[in-house]
């Protein structure tokens, strides 16, 4: 009897796979599109004269939109163009899942989203699966309102992809009553750390610690892949002396064990509960910090700090707008892109939510600087921060750091055996077809 | 029998009441089985296509066939060390998910069966924990097992990063999930033990065996369909489990299943052809344990087929 | 005449659901006390906990108190003015129902085809039913997602029910499978001697009778499809069609990091609580359908 209903099965799905097969188009086929460099190139592009008659529909996917400003924006947009009409889809805040909805929108070449609210990371991987559309004309005509630095996050194989909206820098908070003077070097500062309270920033096995390592790393004088983008760095002295001192910072006591366990939540969480005499968070932590009895009019914030025998880094955050390959409107998109990213209202976005701004001449507006006391501190990472590695494989590159130098912190492997491993990882990552 | 069902005088009975036999059946199992074609067939199908070839990250609709024979995807896998990891994971998170959860089911289905007022109280109790959503049980135990601010430290003294560390975290999934499921084991349990006559027990008594030994030979014995039901369905859940590693851990540490590491190459990293053949590895797998308890089982099943 | 007799005595013996059986020990021993105690404890401690976050707010969600140190409804209030989570009650309410519904009568269909009439293939019919379990899940979502996608049943209710209806279907057809074995031949003979098709027969005899197993069937299904997750996230992309699992994803706090546990601990303490009433009222037949399964083979 098993046997025949073992057959009857392979029979059934046989024709589902059939079904498949013949149904199946969109991912099969064979056509590469250009050789050479540009592996975007042909890539539809969006012109800016389309703005001028757009109208009709436009949907803005984004995460939630948890601080209105994004609504706000979109009321405002409306109210001033009758011919067209923005409407906002929320994703889930989690960014793996804003990303995951994104990519099977566009795998399942949907028009739902005109436009979307990508995470700078992400630039690469969706350019190179020509979801994107070329926004380089559009960008042209305004290059030098925006900070360089996020302008690198949206560009890939010499084209530009997106509007930087929201940018953000890591920042670290302490404690003023525990700390006379904040510290020059990371190695003054896990001193300090180990003295008092300690230190506290993303150590989980997720994207977060990627950016928390890369601080290190790129302080360090360390790199992840090399400039071409074809080998992994990632083993390389710097980066071990990086990792290191991480390691050494749990084993001294500087930062908690349970710090590899910590999210940007978490980390807050102890922090407010002062439980910790540094924290290194976003910028967002400042006005809620405020609130809790424990920390408030007790901390500061500031840039960190340089390594010893390396610089100073720090890792550029933040949210750019793509428009879809798929969308019915891109005019209209654009149009709304262009608001959205216009001084007035980037400017109006950080006094009011404290958005960090991508654009320079918003940082010195007064209103700015009263609402975000941390601006210059703010501005300046952003200034001289490093993106992360580039690259259409980018979340299999990530992983390799995080899960590796996770695997350091909680103490199951040596810092040289994570890197190893990392770079081999990073190898594989880079080699997918 | 037919024999006594044919209407007096009509040799030819049924067949000429309706329509026949055949056909009604037809027509009864279409539903389910265009359900079944649509939703579970053609995806299974279509997640084989897909595995069958190799989709480009870098530029795209670019894709080939993964030769030879289709299996380069399959050949990959099979010689990474990360799958059989997860392999293992998952057969271990099983393993011992299923045992605890059969041996507390059992324990509170026997306290439920001796009679006391409030029965139906204590079994609404007991199906709490299931009726949790899965994602909220897991931020629940998140919290509990929380190396600083949760209860389980401040209990036992201690600072361990329970989710943080390679046996602990899976310790805590284990113990999530038999929270969550050990109550329904628990009632399925509960639901046999009652249809098994007292006067045996009553009987036993009298020969003079101990608790044990009635148990042993009465209890279990007639327990045995109840139960071998109750783990084949345990069995297959535990095998996929993915909303609970996802939230709990995101696969770190050692709780890396099936499942997860196919979400992660197919979505996440977007490396289609390989994360289909990893769910069709997953399908595969959970196919044959579910074919190995079959034919141990067998009777029960196939009792059910039969006239 | 023989046939005469037999069909009364088997229409007046209706056969009842089987007994409880009451073990005779008149008064329940002390430790079968401890060992409720310890049930209870184990059952409802972690959700305890549950409420306790939901009872809090603001800074004390960092705490570790076991007793909220200021008590509130601030976050059950919120839930409640949230329209999103509101109109996500509705949904998965309508989602479920129907999914039951439809599981109960499709179900039923396939069982008794399975349980009492001939035609071929029907090993292979149920080795496919049951092997839908074995499918991980996240192999569907995507080509389900694709397909929804181009014939627009993307972020619909129906969208929803269809996968749900087709994943409850293996266990609600055991169950009825098992339960329609158990009801005796002769009912149906009788009915069919007295002139009525097969299908009137299964009808007006064999529905009724399975009443606890269809029960039983309907609150299995009720509940996985109340609490399903990855569908839900995957096949709705607006509040429009959201159920409460995926609205509960979208529950923010003021930033894009912040999580609010408070709130979260309260959605999941109200959507419990249906569920729990539900099996209150039902756990009867619960235990009396799922005895019926237990007894076969």
């Amino acid at each position: 009897m098993s046997k025949r209903f073992l057959l009857m099965l392979c029979a059934a799905l046989a024709c589902g796979v059939l079904v498949a097969a013949c149904g199946g188009d969109d991912n099969g086929g064979g056509g590469s599109s250009g050789g050479g460099g540009g592996s975007t190139s042909g890539a539809k592009s969006v012109d800016p004269a389309s703005m001028n008659n757009a109208k009709g529909n436009v949907t803005y996917c984004s995460g939630k939109d948890t601080s209105g400003d994004l609504k706000e924006g979109i009321a405002e947009f409306n109210k001033a163009n009758p011919n067209l009409h923005v409407k906002l889809v929320e994703f889930p805040e989690d960014a793996q899942q804003q990303h995951d909805q994104f990519v099977q929108r566009q795998k399942a070449k949907s028009g739902d989203c005109d436009a979307f609210e990508s995470d700078v990371v992400w630039t690469a991987e969706f350019a190179s699966q020509k979801w994107l559309m070329d926004m380089s004309k559009y960008i042209e005509t305004r290059k030098s309102d925006f900070i360089p630095s996020t302008l690198q996050t949206v560009t890939y194989d010499g084209t530009v992809w997106g509007a930087p909206r929201v940018s953000d820098s890591g920042l670290m908070y302490y404690r003023t009553d525990q700390v006379k003077t904040f510290p020059s070097t990371w190695q003054e500062l896990y001193k300090e750390a180990a003295a008092n309270n300690g230190i506290v920033y993303q150590g989980s096995a997720y994207e977060g610690l990627t950016v928390d390592f890369l601080e290190y790393a790129f302080a360090a004088g360390g790199s992840v892949i090399s400039d071409d983008g074809k080998k992994s760095t990632i083993n390389s002295p710097e980066n071990l002396k990086a990792l290191q001192f991480m390691v050494d910072g749990i084993k001294s006591g500087a930062a908690p064990k349970a710090v590899t366990t910590m999210q940007e939540e978490q980390a807050r969480r102890a922090w407010e509960a002062g439980k910790a005499t540094f924290m290194r968070n976003w910028s967002y932590c400042y006005a809620l910090s405020q609130k809790a009895p424990k920390v408030k009019g007790k901390f500061a914030v500031a840039p960190y700090p340089s390594f010893e025998g390396g610089g100073k880094a720090s890792v550029l955050g933040g949210h750019n707008m793509v428009i879809s390959v798929y969308s019915k409107n891109p005019g209209g998109a654009l149009k709304f892109i262009d608001y959205m990213t216009s001084e007035k209202r980037i400017t109006a976005n950080a006094v009011k939510y404290s958005k960090t701004p991508t654009i320079a001449a918003s940082y010195d507006d007064p209103a700015v600087k009263k609402a975000m006391p941390f601006a210059d501190a703010l501005r300046q990472g952003v200034e001289n921060a490093k993106a992360r590695p580039v690259s259409p494989v980018y979340p299999q590159i990530s992983e390799a750091i995080f899960k590796n130098v996770n695997a350091a912190l909680s103490g199951s492997t040596s810092p040289q055996d994570a890197l190893k491993q990392a770079d081999t990882d990073i190898n594989n990552a880079l080699a997918t077809f | 029998m037919e024999a006594a069902s044919v209407q007096a005088g009509t040799p030819t009975g049924r067949r000429s009441r309706g329509i026949s036999e055949r056909r009604l059946a037809a027509y009864m199992v279409s539903p389910s089985v265009i359900l079944i074609a649509l939703v579970a067939a053609y995806p299974i199908g279509y997640a084989i296509w897909l595995s069958l070839h190799e989709y480009s990250v870098r530029v795209a609709g670019l894709s080939r066939w993964a030769g030879p024979l289709g299996l380069r995807n399959y050949s990959n896998i099979f010689s990474d060390t990360e799958f059989w990891q997860a392999v293992r994971t998952t057969f271990i998170f099983t393993a011992a998910s299923v045992t605890f959860e059969v041996i507390i089911g059992m324990a509170m289905a026997l306290a439920m069966h001796s009679a006391f007022r409030g029965q139906g109280l204590l079994r609404t109790v007991v199906l709490v924990p299931w009726a949790v959503l899965t994602v909220v049980t897991a931020r629940m135990w998140q919290t509990i097992f929380d190396p600083t601010l949760g209860i389980v430290n401040s209990i036992l003294g201690t600072d361990t990063v329970w989710l943080g560390q390679s046996p602990e975290a899976l310790i805590v999934m284990i113990i999530a999930d038999v929270w969550k499921t050990a109550p329904f084991m628990a009632l399925l349990l509960l639901a046999g033990l009652q249809v098994i006559p007292g006067e045996i027990y009553e009987a036993a008594k009298v020969d003079g065996a101990t608790t044990w030994q009635r148990f042993r030979k009465i209890t279990l014995p007639l327990l045995m369909p109840a139960l071998l039901v109750a783990l084949i369905f345990r069995t297959l859940d535990a095998l996929r489990i993915f909303d609970l590693p996802f939230v709990l851990t995101k696969g770190a540490h050692g709780t890396n299943t099936l499942s997860l590491e196919a979400y992660q190459t197919f979505t996440a990293n977007n490396i289609i052809g390989k994360g289909a053949a990893l769910a069709v590895v997953t399908f595969i797998i959970v196919m044959a344990v579910s074919f190995i308890y079959i034919r141990f089982v067998g009777g029960n099943i196939r009792g059910l087929a039969e006239e | 005449m023989a046939t005469t007799t037999t069909a009364e005595e088997t229409t007046t013996a209706r056969p009842k659901p089987p007994r409880k059986q009451k073990v005779a020990t008149p008064k329940p021993p002390w430790w079968l006390w401890v060992a409720v105690a310890g049930i209870v404890v184990f059952c409802l401690a972690p959700f305890y906990w549950l409420i306790n976050i939901s009872l809090k707010t603001g800074p004390d969600l960092s705490g570790a108190d076991i007793v909220p140190p200021n008590p509130t409804l601030n976050n059950y209030d919120s839930i409640f003015k949230n329209d999103d989570f509101v109109h996500a009650l509705g949904n998965s309410a309508i989602v479920s129902l129907t999914t039951t519904a439809l599981a109960l009568v499709v179900g039923s269909f396939c069982a008794y085809a399975l349980a009492r009439l001939k035609f071929p293939l029907k090993f292979f019919l149920l080795g496919l039913v049951l092997s839908i379990t074995t499918f991980p899940p996240i192999a569907i979502a995507t080509p389900v997602f694709k397909l929804w996608t181009d014939i627009g049943l993307f972020n619909t209710l129906p969208g929803l029910i269809i996968p749900y209806l087709t994943f409850a279907l293996p266990l609600a057809i055991y169950i009825l499978v098992s339960f329609f074995k158990e009801i005796p031949k002769d009912l149906e003979e009788a009915a069919l001697v007295d002139g009525a098709t097969r299908f009137q027969a299964f009808r007006k005899v064999v529905i009724p009778l399975a009443a606890p197993g269809l029960a039983t069937a309907g609150i299995l299904t009720f509940i996985s499809a109340w609490n399903e997750f990855l569908f839900a996230v995957t096949l709705t992309s607006t509040p429009k069609a959201r159920t409460v699992p995926a609205a509960i994803a979208f529950f923010t706090g003021s930033t894009e990091f912040e999580e609010p546990l408070g709130t979260i601990a309260a959605a999941s303490v109200v959507i419990s609580i249906p569920l729990i009433f539900l099996v209150l009222f039902f756990q009867k037949r619960i235990v009396a359908g799922l005895t019926a399964g237990a007894v076969k083979g």
